[in-house]
C-alpha cells in the first residue's frame, strides 16, 4: 500500500489548527476555549507524528510525548481554574473576566450575553462522618 | 645649610594639621582651646622658617665670600643658596623622554621665598594670638582658626612653590580662604555678598593666570618650574630666537592674575567689601599676606618681565593709577576699615609701581632695585599694615562692633595702648621720617624717578608715574592722619554699644575699662616696634636689599648709594599732609565740612568710590544680567520646550492607544494571531 504523501497529514494538521484557532477567537464558553486549545495542540501533534515519519527518525514523536504530558497537566490547572471562576460568577463566559483592563477605559458590554447558567441544585446534606457511634451497654457482666 | 632641608614641608605641613585638627575636633571638643593647634602650628612652621631663612642666609654669606676670594664655586653648585625640596606629584608620560610632563610637590626656599614664607608665619602667628582675643565670644571660634591654619597652609605652599602649578594651587587656596573668611559671618547678607565677591572678581584675574601658565608652558619650553622657563627664556634670548610679542602677553595675562588677587585697578572693587570679615582676618589675608600675592608673583617672574617692557609699563601704570585713586577714595570714607582697606590697595599699586619701574634699559643691576623697593614696601607694610588693622580691630571691639568714625572720636584716653599701636602705624604708612613706611616708600619713588631719567623708553611716561606717586604719598599721609585724628583726638564720644558687654561694671557705678585685653595688645606692641624700626634697621643699612637681591633670576645688583634729595621731597610731602589733617581735623574741625560743602562735587566723587562699582553695575552686570534672563526665558520656553514636546508626544499616543487594553483575552488573542499572520506574510512573500 502507497503511504500517503506527507502534505496530506499537513492539511489535516493544519485544518485541525485551524479549526481551533477559530473555536478560541470565536466561542467564548471558558470549557469550548480550553478544549480548542486542545485541538490546536493536536494539530501541532500531528504535524510532527507527520514529519517524524517523513524524515524516518523518532523526534517528532517524543515532542509529541511531552505535547501530550503538558496537555494533561495544563487540562488539570485549566480546568480547576475554571471551576473557581465559574463560582465566582456562575457563568463560564470569557467576557465576564475583564477587570484587568486599563484603569479608567469603560468595560466592553456584550451585545447578546450567554444565558445565566441554571442554578445547580443545592449540594444533599449527608451525615457527617466520624461520629462515634452510640455503643449499647453491656448487658451482662459475667 | 643642609641641615634645615628634611624640615622644611614642615612649613606647610604645620599649618595643614591645625586646620585639619580644629576642623575635626574643634567645635566638639576642643571648643575655647580651638586657637592652640593654630597658634602652635603657626608659631612652628615660624621657627622653621626663621631656620630656613638663616641657612639661606648663611648661603648667601658663604656664596659672597667664596666670590670675593675668587674661586669659581659657581660650575660646582650654581645656586647654594637656595634649600629645595621635591615630592612626586603629578606625573603624566615620560617626562624625561621629553613626552608629558611632570610637575613636583617642590618647595624651594630662595631669598625671596624665605623673606616672604617668615614674614607670613610671624605675622599669621601674631594675628592668630591676637584673634584669641578679638573672636572670644564668637560662636565659628572653632572654625575661624580652622580656616585661618589653612589660609596659612595655602600661603606658605604659595609662597614656597617651586613651579607655577604648584603656586597656582596656592594660590586658587589662599582664594578660597578668603573667601571663607570674608564671609565668616555668612548669615549676614553682607557678608555673604562680600565674601562672593571677592571670590568672583579675583576669579576674573586668576583666569589670566592659568592663561599665562599654559601659554608659559606651551611656548616656552615645556616646562613649569621657574627655574627651566627663565632659563629657557634666557637662552632664546640670547640666540635671538625670543618671541618678545608673545613673552609680552604671557607677562600681561601674568598681570591679570596679579591684579586681581592684589586688588589692583579694575579689579580692585573686592577688596573694601572684603572689610565685612572679621578684623584679623582683614589684617592677615587683605593687608599683610594674600594679596601681596600678585606682588610676589611679579617679583618672582622679574626675569620675564625684565624682557617685556611693554608688560613693565602696564604694570606700573595700573599701579600708579589703582595709588592715586584709592587714595582719594579713601580721603573721604568714614568706616575706619575701609580707609585703611583703600590704604592698602594703595601701597599694593606704589609696590606694582616699583616691580614696573624696572626698567632693563635703565641698566640691568636697576631692575634688581626695583624690585627691592617692591619687596621691601612689601615686607614693611605687612607690619605696619597689620598692625593699623588689629589696632582699628581694637577700636572696633572696645567700641562693640561700631567702625564708623563719625560715631566715636578723642579716644585717646579711653584706648591708651590701642591708641600709640594706631599712632606708629599711621606714621610708619605715612612715610613719617625715620618710620619703616618712609624707607620703602622712598624707595619706591627712587625707582619711579630712576626709571623716568634712565629708561630709554617711556622715560617721560615714568616721569609722570614719579609724580603720581608723589601725590600719593602726601594723600596717605593725610588720610591716615585724617583717621587717626577722627578717632583719637577731639572731644571725647563713646557709642552706646561700647558698653553693652560691661554691665556687670556699670553697675558698680565705676567707668569700666575698654581697652582690649593683653592678648590682644602685646601682638599689638610687638607689631609696633616691627612698624617703627624694621625699615630703619633693614633699610639704609642694606640688609635686607643684600639678601633679597641674590634670589636665583634677579640681575646682581649695584651698591646703591642713598637719595637724599628724594627723601627730603617725600618727607616734606608726607609732613605737609600731616600738618594737613592736623588743621583740618584738630585745630579747625569745621573747615573739613566747609570745604566739602564748596567743592560738593568732587566731594561726593570721591565719597562714592568714583562710581566704579556703579560702572560696572551699569555696563558690565547690566548686559550679563540681560542676556542671563534672555538665556533662561530661552531654556525655559524653547529647549524645555523641546523636551517637553517629546513626553507630551508619546504621552498623546499612549492615551490614543490605551483602549487595546481592554482586558478581553479573546481581544488579545486575535492581535497576536493578526501579528503572527503579518509577519508571516511578510516572511513568505520575502522568500
Amino acid at each position: 500500500m502507497p503511504a500517503l504523501p506527507l502534505h496530506h497529514y499537513l492539511i489535516v494538521g493544519a485544518i485541525l489548527f485551524a479549526l481551533g484557532l477559530i473555536g478560541f477567537l470565536a466561542r467564548r464558553n471558558l470549557i469550548i476555549m480550553f478544549l480548542c486549545v486542545e485541538m490546536m495542540l493536536q494539530g501541532v501533534s500531528i504535524n510532527f507524528a507527520a514529519f517524524a515519519r517523513y524524515r524516518g527518525n523518532l523526534q517528532g514523536q517524543a515532542f509529541i510525548l511531552f505535547i501530550v504530558t503538558v496537555a494533561a497537566c495544563e487540562a488539570a490547572i485549566a480546568l480547576a481554574l475554571i471551576l473557581m471562576l465559574f463560582r465566582r460568577h456562575h457563568s463560564l463566559d470569557v467576557s465576564k473576566w475583564q477587570e484587568l483592563r486599563e484603569p479608567g477605559e469603560e468595560p466592553t458590554e456584550d451585545v447578546e450575553p450567554l444565558p445565566p447558567a441554571p442554578r445547580e441544585p443545592p449540594l444533599p446534606h449527608l451525615t457527617p462522618s466520624g461520629v462515634e457511634p452510640e455503643h449499647r451497654a453491656e448487658e451482662s457482666h459475667v | 645649610m643642609s641641615d634645615v632641608r628634611p624640615f622644611l614641608w614642615l612649613i606647610p605641613a604645620l599649618p595643614l594639621t591645625a586646620a585639619v585638627v580644629t576642623g575635626v575636633f574643634g567645635p566638639r571638643l576642643l571648643r575655647r582651646h580651638s586657637h592652640w593647634p593654630c597658634i602652635l602650628a603657626g608659631a612652628g612652621a615660624c621657627v622653621v622658617s626663621l631656620m630656613t631663612f638663616l641657612a639661606v642666609h648663611h648661603g648667601i654669606r658663604d656664596f659672597v665670600v667664596s666670590h670675593e676670594g675668587g674661586a669659581s664655586s659657581q660650575e660646582a653648585d650654581p645656586h647654594p643658596h637656595q634649600i629645595s625640596v621635591y615630592y612626586e606629584w603629578i606625573k603624566v608620560g615620560d617626562p624625561g623622554a621629553g613626552r608629558g610632563m611632570e610637575v613636583g610637590f617642590a618647595l624651594n626656599a630662595d631669598a625671596l621665598s624665605a623673606m616672604m614664607v617668615l614674614m607670613v608665619t610671624f605675622v599669621g602667628t601674631l594675628i592668630a594670638i591676637y584673634s584669641v582675643g578679638y573672636m572670644h565670644d564668637d560662636e565659628g571660634y572653632a572654625r575661624f582658626f580652622a580656616e585661618v591654619s589653612l589660609f596659612l597652609f595655602m600661603m606658605t605652599t604659595l609662597v614656597l612653590a617651586d613651579n607655577f602649578i604648584l603656586l597656582y594651587l596656592g594660590w586658587e587656596g589662599v582664594g578660597l580662604c578668603s573667601y571663607l573668611l570674608v564671609g565668616f559671618w555668612f548669615t549676614k547678607p553682607s557678608a555673604a555678598a562680600a565674601a562672593r565677591k571677592a571670590f568672583l572678581v579675583t576669579r576674573i584675574g586668576d583666569m589670566g593666570l592659568l592663561l599665562g601658565i599654559l601659554l608659559l608652558w606651551s611656548r616656552f619650553g615645556h616646562h613649569l618650574d621657574y627655574q627651566h622657563i627663565f632659563n629657557h627664556v634666557e637662552r632664546a634670548r640670547q640666540a635671538g630666537t625670543l618671541d618678545y610679542g608673545l613673552l609680552t602677553t604671557a607677562c600681561l595675562l601674568l598681570l591679570c592674575g596679579a591684579v586681581g588677587k592684589s586688588a589692583q585697578f579694575p579689579l580692585h572693587v573686592w577688596l573694601p567689601d572684603a572689610m565685612e570679615g572679621p578684623t584679623p582676618v582683614s589684617a592677615l589675608i587683605h593687608a599683610a599676606t594674600m594679596v601681596t600675592a600678585g606682588v610676589y608673583l611679579i617679583a618672582r617672574c622679574t626675569p620675564l618681565f625684565m624682557l617685556a617692557p611693554d608688560a613693565q609699563v602696564v604694570v606700573a601704570t595700573l599701579g600708579a593709577t589703582s595709588a592715586l585713586l584709592t587714595a582719594l577714595i579713601a580721603l573721604t570714607q568714614n568706616d575706619l576699615k575701609r580707609v585703611l582697606a583703600y590704604s592698602t590697595i594703595s601701597q599694593l599699586g606704589y609696590m606694582f609701581l616699583a616691580l614696573g619701574s624696572g626698567a632693563r634699559s635703565a641698566g640691568e643691576a636697576f631692575v634688581t632695585f626695583a624690585v627691592l623697593a617692591a619687596m621691601f614696601h612689601l615686607f614693611t607694610h605687612a607690619f605696619f599694615k597689620a598692625l593699623l588693622f588689629l589696632s582699628a580691630g581694637s577700636v572696633m571691639h572696645a567700641m562693640g562692633g561700631v567702625i564708623d568714625m563719625r560715631r566715636f572720636s578723642g579716644l585717646r584716653k579711653v584706648l591708651p595702648r590701642t591708641h600709640w599701636t594706631f599712632l606708629c602705624g599711621a606714621g610708619a604708612l605715612s612715610g613719617f621720617p625715620l618710620l619703616s613706611g618712609f624707607w620703602s616708600k622712598d624707595e619706591i619713588l627712587d625707582a619711579a624717578w630712576t626709571a623716568g631719567n634712565h629708561a630709554d623708553r617711556y622715560a617721560s611716561w615714568y616721569l609722570l608715574l614719579w609724580l603720581v606717586g608723589l601725590i600719593t604719598a602726601g594723600l596717605t599721609a593725610f588720610y591716615t592722619f585724617r583717621a587717626y585724628f577722627m578717632t583719637f583726638w577731639g572731644e571725647e564720644r563713646v557709642p552706646q554699644e561700647a558698653y553693652a558687654h560691661h554691665h556687670g561694671h556699670t553697675a558698680h557705678g565705676e567707668t569700666p575699662q575698654l581697652e582690649s585685653p593683653p592678648v590682644m595688645t602685646i601682638p599689638l606692641m610687638i607689631l609696633a616696634i616691627f612698624a617703627l624700626g624694621v625699615g630703619g634697621v633693614l633699610g639704609p643699612t642694606h640688609l635686607f636689599g643684600g639678601f633679597v637681591a641674590h634670589t636665583p633670576g634677579l640681575p646682581p645688583p649695584e651698591h646703591e648709594s642713598l637719595n637724599f634729595t628724594m627723601m627730603l621731597v617725600s618727607s616734606l610731602v608726607a609732613l605737609g599732609g600731616i600738618g594737613l589733617a592736623w588743621l583740618m581735623y584738630v585745630r579747625q574741625p569745621d573747615l573739613p565740612a566747609r570745604m566739602a560743602r564748596s567743592a560738593q562735587g568732587l566731594y561726593q566723587l570721591s565719597l562714592n568710590k568714583f562710581h566704579i562699582d556703579e560702572l560696572y553695575d551699569a555696563f558690565i552686570l547690566a548686559p550679563l544680567a540681560g542676556l542671563t534672563t534672555f538665556l533662561r526665558i530661552f531654556d525655559l520656553y524653547v529647549l524645555d520646550g523641546l523636551v517637553d514636546l517629546t513626553g507630551h508626544l508619546f504621552r498623546w499616543l499612549g492615551v490614543r492607544f490605551r483602549p487595546v487594553q481592554n482586558g478581553l483575552v479573546q481581544f488579545y488573542a486575535l492581535a497576536m494571531v493578526l501579528g503572527l499572520t503579518v509577519f508571516l506574510i511578510a516572511l513568505v512573500s520575502k522568500m
